[in-house]
């Protein structure tokens, strides 16, 4: 019997230590190559334009490491309307956070991944760990972008150290914008895997440096929100982010055109540049942009004389609101390009959204209006 | 002449010499006591010792913090929008005059859950009605009243704030609601106006003059307007503490909005009192109110619906959710409390009951339905955000007290929401940190 206890204990004491000697996994790999085991999450949330998204999970147009790579070709043909695509890699598959299902990745520190352009020069408005919302949300998101591809296999790093690991059902994704890649793109990935890196630090909240654009260009990678929130009678805007005519600086300024037709009955419309796209406050992803003073932009209109009744920077209000918000306005347009103000000063630019907006109505544009853009940046 | 003659004769003089002074002393004294006896009797004569009328004002304290100080204790307003309207009635009912005296009920019920201070936005004609109320609410249950007044803004067509004869008959209205109820000890402060700031910008009831009419400028119309009606109410404040100089002056505004240009022709108001719906945060309105228009802030106007547009049912967790975060936010913005900025005084939920009759007021069949169709949107009450055309805002649902059709002595039933409970409890023991239990930190 006593012989019987002290075996017991032993076991009882060596087992534990022994399971805490078991060394945690460094590395779960999201895609590593085609049909590998390892390989974690299924590339099958297509979003936005997903007409204008292919994807080859077994291309074998030089690797970076082993037989396969993926490929993608995204045609920026706008089939669904959107003007952006994105896939996200979900497990299980088409996982909308509907379904109970993910991984604990508590422990890994920085997802990697190898990225490669057909040319060289495509960008890929953002990366992304995490975000997928729904009844089962995610528990962080994580993004790196724009990222501009070269033409040979580069690694790229996102830090996840300090986040919430504990449930990820959308392992990776990305996003593009038919602005940023008008002519298509073709882009290949590979060798996808959060790691752990004990020398990573949690990434402080930064101060976005100034100028921060909003809009520079059609492509440019300055850009920084998306022209996504269209409010009011929303049938009646058409919105052309690449228009060329007569653009105040650079190859291509934003063309909206607001009919005045009422369609959703609103008698209004408008349209709010957010972080990411059609954030109501819903994500948590406010740039901090306390070193901003003014936004300033470029506005003509069509005829002269259209009216904008509001230009505006924050005041998107959710469960992550921005923490300020300033407007001017009502604004009658000229023909010619003239520049216009938002004062900042004194205000709480910590944590925006809300990068831009504009709203006007048919009461003071009863034939609609067409107007320009351009140059619209933080300062 | 002997020594001891010389020494008699001394003493004598002395004692003749103390004995004037005593005489002398004497009289000073009677003339002193009479003196302080006549000023007792002027001040009793005057009515002002024993007088029970406390004094409210606004003390500034170091780093620009502001208190509101009541009876010369600090008063944080722990309110509530009052308008008890049964159902079946609407906003005309008046239950000033109601026989069963709901506010008695209420009082007693508010009086439980803590709350110090009912706001009106604008008193019945009757002013011995108003008074008893008033009255009874401060001596039954220590519950003192805030009155409004909404300035004209609900007359047809528009308010005309730029008409000599309108702000002259507003004037009159105004100093006749303060002198008749300026000596209710119940009276906490006036507040002037509501969102009536908006129609400077056309947003709601527009209103313009030829003098505005001939401005090109769109922008420069709105200021012209805002100037007008913030000058016309500073005059008000003015002549109210001329006539009543023992309760503050609040300027009612719609947020922020218009408050860089009250702050250039508004010095003789005492506060703002701001109407403010943004959900779980009031961001940094506390701060940005201090670099616009260094005065104290009371919250007269926020608060939640109870009622899940999205999911079409009733969600009192939803409610009490946002009322504990935004009363949250109110006391880490009080003064003394080094993380905030110190400019808050308090605040006045909107509202004690529900009110059936708000979504459609001109269909008198509904003043007996409890409407579940949401009035308006707002992407700050997140929860129910997805709700067709984003329609999220039930307004006959903001009651923290929900009204059966049972009849208690002639009055619908109170039943108090979940928020009810919770706000009772913050109030009791403030836990300004939510994720830590034993934060609490009583004031």
């Amino acid at each position: 019997m006593k012989k019987l206890l002290v075996v017991l204990l032993t076991l009882a004491l060596v087992i534990p230590i022994c399971a805490l000697a078991q060394e945690q996994p460094k590395e779960f790999v999201v895609y590593a190559d085609k049909n590998t085991r390892d390989n974690h999450y299924i590339p099958s949330g297509f979003m936005g334009d997903y007409g204008d998204v292919k994807i080859n999970d077994q291309a074998m147009d030089n690797p970076q490491t082993g037989a396969t790579c993926i490929q993608f070709v995204y045609t920026a043909k706008k089939s669904q309307g959107q003007g952006w695509a994105g896939v996200y890699w979900q497990n299980p598959p088409n996982n909308w956070g509907s379904k109970k299902g993910g991984f604990d990745l508590t422990g890994m520190t920085k997802l990697t991944f190898w990225a490669r352009g057909v040319k060289g020069g495509e960008v890929i408005q953002k990366f992304m760990v995490g975000g997928i919302k729904g009844i089962y949300p995610d528990s962080a998101i994580v993004e790196i972008g724009p990222i501009e591809l070269t033409d040979t296999w580069k690694e790229y790093t996102i830090n996840l150290a300090g986040r919430d690991l504990s449930y990820i059902n959308g392992g990776f994704g990305w996003v593009t914008t038919a602005d940023l890649s008008p002519e298509g793109i073709t882009f290949y990935l590979d060798d996808i895997k959060f790691e752990v890196d004990t020398t990573l630090k949690p990434e402080a909240k930064k101060q976005e440096n100034i100028p921060f654009y909003v809009y520079a260009d059609r492509s440019s990678t300055n850009n920084h929100f998306i022209p996504s929130g269209w409010m009011g009678d929303y049938g009646d805007l058409k919105y052309d982010g690449a228009a060329k005519e007569d653009p105040y600086l650079g190859d291509s300024c934003i063309k909206i055109i607001y009919t005045g037709q009422a369609t959703q009955g609103a008698r209004w419309a408008g349209i709010y540049w957010q972080n990411p796209a059609n954030n109501w406050g819903a994500v948590d992803a406010g740039y901090d942009l306390s070193k901003a003073t003014k936004l300033t932009f470029w506005a003509r209109g069509e005829k002269g004389g259209e009216r904008i009744e509001e230009f505006k920077v924050g005041g998107i209000m959710g469960e992550f609101s921005d923490s300020d918000t300033a407007t001017i306005g009502p604004v009658i347009l000229n023909k010619t390009w003239t520049q216009y103000a938002i004062d900042l000063k004194g205000k709480d630019m910590s944590y925006i959204i809300g990068g831009f907006c504009w709203a006007t109505n048919v009461d003071v544009n009863p034939e609609g209006a067409t107007f320009y853009l351009d140059e619209i940046k933080y300062e | 002449m002997p020594v001891t003659l010389r020494v008699k004769r001394a003493k004598r003089t002395k004692r003749a010499q103390r004995t004037k002074r005593a005489k002398g002393m004497k009289k000073i004294y009677i003339v002193v006591i009479f003196l302080l006896a006549l000023v007792v009797t002027l001040i009793f004569a005057t009515g002002m010792m024993g007088r029970p009328k406390p004094g409210v004002y606004i003390k500034k304290l170091k780093d620009s913090h502001y208190q509101l100080i009541a009876n010369r204790k600090p008063y944080i307003v722990k309110g509530a929008c009052y308008n008890p309207i049964p159902i079946g009635e609407n906003h005309e009912y008046d239950w000033w005059s109601d026989p069963h005296t709901p506010w008695l009920r209420d009082g007693k019920l508010m009086q439980e859950m803590g709350v110090n201070t009912i706001r009106v936005y604008q008193p019945h004609e009757n002013i011995e009605e108003v008074r008893r109320v008033i009255h009874d609410l401060y001596a039954l249950y220590g519950i003192r009243t805030i009155l409004g007044h909404w300035l004209g803004f609900w007359e047809y067509p528009c308010p005309f704030y730029s008409d000599k004869a309108f702000q002259d008959r507003i004037k009159k209205e105004v100093l006749e609601m303060v002198a008749a109820y300026k000596d209710e000890p119940g009276i906490l402060l006036w507040i002037l106006g509501n969102e009536n700031n908006y129609s400077c910008w056309g947003r709601v009831n527009p209103w313009s003059d030829e003098e505005i009419d001939k401005e090109a400028d769109p922008q420069k119309k709105n200021l012209l307007r805002a100037k007008i009606y913030y000058t016309f109410v500073n005059d008000l404040a003015r002549e109210i503490h001329g006539v009543d100089p023992d309760h503050p002056v609040a300027l009612g505004n719609g947020e922020l909005v218009g408050l860089d240009i009250a702050s250039k022709v508004c010095p003789d108001i005492d506060l703002v009192a701001c109407i403010i719906y943004r959900g779980k945060t009031f961001g940094n309105l506390f701060q940005s109110l201090k670099a616009t228009f260094d005065r104290p802030i009371l919250l007269s106007e926020f608060g939640a619906d109870s009622y899940d547009a999205y999911k079409n049912l009733e969600d009192q967790n939803m409610q009490a959710f946002f009322l504990e975060s935004q009363w949250r936010q109110i006391y880490e913005n009080l003064a003394k409390n080094k993380k905030g900025a110190g400019n808050c005084l308090g605040g006045t939920i909107f509202e004690w009951t529900d009110e059936w009759w708000k979504h459609n007021e001109s269909d008198p069949k509904g003043y007996k339905i409890h409407n579940p169709e949401a009035g308006w949107s707002s992407g700050s009450y997140y929860f129910d955000i997805k709700a067709p055309g984003n329609m999220n805002m039930n307004e006959e649902h903001f009651g923290i007290v929900a009204l059966s059709e049972e009849l208690e002595s002639g009055l619908n039933k109170r039943i108090p929401k979940k928020s009810y409970y919770v706000i009772r409890e913050f109030w009791k023991n403030p836990n300004l940190n939510p994720k830590n239990k034993k934060g609490a930190k009583s004031r």
